[in-house]
C-alpha cells in the first residue's frame, strides 16, 4: 500500500465532517487518517466534533417513545381498513 | 415496532413537543396506509415513511405560523463548541471535555436547539442525530441532492452547536 500524500491541517479540516461521516473516498480517508495521527491539535479538534455528536445521539436515542403508541397506530390503522373495506 | 419509534424521536425533535409528535406519527402512519400504493417497491421504506413524517411536521410548523428564518452563517466560527469550551477553561479537566459539556443540557434543551434551527437545517439534523442516517438517505428522505444535504448538515451543525453552548452558560448562569 503507498503511504497516502500529506494533507495540510486546512485541507483536512475541510473534509473533517465527512470523514466523521464516512463519507470520503478510502484515500482520502488514509490521507486524513495519516494527519490524525502526527497533528496533535487536529487530533484533538477531531476527537471533539466526533464525541459531540456521539453525546448528542447518545441522548437523542435515550428519549422514551409512548408504550401504547404502536397499539393507537396499529388501532387506527385497523379502523382505516375497515371503513375501507 | 421500531420504526414507529424513530418515526416518533424524529417528529419530537420536530415539533419540540411530545404529545404532538405523537398525534404527528399516527397522523403519518394513516397516511401511509392510504398512499402505500405511491410506494415503489425496492426502493427505501424508511426513507419513504420518513418523508412523510417530515412533510406532517412541516405542515404543523406552518399552522403555528412559523416564518421561515434567516440565519448569518458567517458569525458562526468553525469548531464553534471546541473554541468555547477552550475559552471557559473547560477542556483541561476532563479526558472527554465534549461529554462533560453536554451533560449540562438536558435532552429537552437539545430538542429545542434543533426545533430553533431553520427549516432545511432542523431537518437534515434531527435525520443525522436521532436515526444517524446517511447522507444518501437524508437526500432520499428529503428529495434533494446529496450535496445540499452535505452542506445543510455542516451549516446546521455549526448553528446547532452555538444554540448549544447558550444553553450551557443560560444554565450556569
Amino acid at each position: 500500500m503507498s503511504t497516502p500524500t500529506p494533507l495540510t491541517c486546512a485541507e483536512t479540516f475541510r473534509r473533517l465532517d465527512d470523514y466523521i461521516d464516512r463519507a470520503l473516498p478510502l484515500d482520502e480517508r488514509r490521507q486524513v487518517e495519516a494527519h490524525l495521527a502526527d497533528c496533535l491539535v487536529c487530533a484533538r479538534e477531531y476527537r471533539f466534533e466526533q464525541s459531540v455528536i456521539d453525546n448528542l445521539r447518545g441522548v437523542l436515542r435515550r428519549l422514551d417513545v409512548p408504550p401504547d403508541l404502536s397499539r393507537k397506530v396499529a388501532e387506527q390503522l385497523e379502523a382505516a381498513k375497515n371503513k375501507g373495506s | 415496532m421500531p420504526l414507529l419509534g424513530a418515526a416518533y424521536r424524529l417528529a419530537a425533535n420536530l415539533v419540540a413537543d411530545r404529545a404532538e409528535a405523537e398525534d404527528v406519527v399516527q397522523e403519518a402512519s394513516l397516511l401511509a396506509f392510504r398512499a402505500f400504493d405511491s410506494f415503489e417497491p425496492g426502493t427505501n421504506f424508511r426513507a419513504w415513511f420518513f418523508r412523510i413524517v417530515t412533510n406532517c411536521c412541516y405542515a404543523r410548523h406552518r399552522q403555528r405560523g412559523r416564518r421561515p428564518q434567516t440565519v448569518d452563517f458567517d458569525d458562526v466560527p468553525d469548531l464553534y463548541l471546541f473554541q468555547m469550551t477552550q475559552g471557559a477553561g473547560l477542556y483541561a479537566d476532563t479526558a472527554d471535555p465534549a461529554a462533560a459539556v453536554l451533560v449540562k443540557i438536558g435532552v429537552d434543551q437539545i430538542i429545542m436547539a434543533i426545533d430553533a434551527l431553520p427549516e432545511e437545517y432542523r431537518t437534515a439534523a434531527a435525520l443525522y442525530f436521532v436515526e444517524e442516517f446517511t447522507y444518501e438517505e437524508i437526500a432520499e428522505t428529503l428529495n434533494c441532492p446529496v450535496g445540499t444535504v452535505r452542506s445543510r448538515l455542516h451549516r446546521g451543525r455549526k448553528l446547532l452547536q452555538k444554540a448549544l453552548w447558550a444553553m450551557v452558560e443560560e444554565n450556569h448562569n
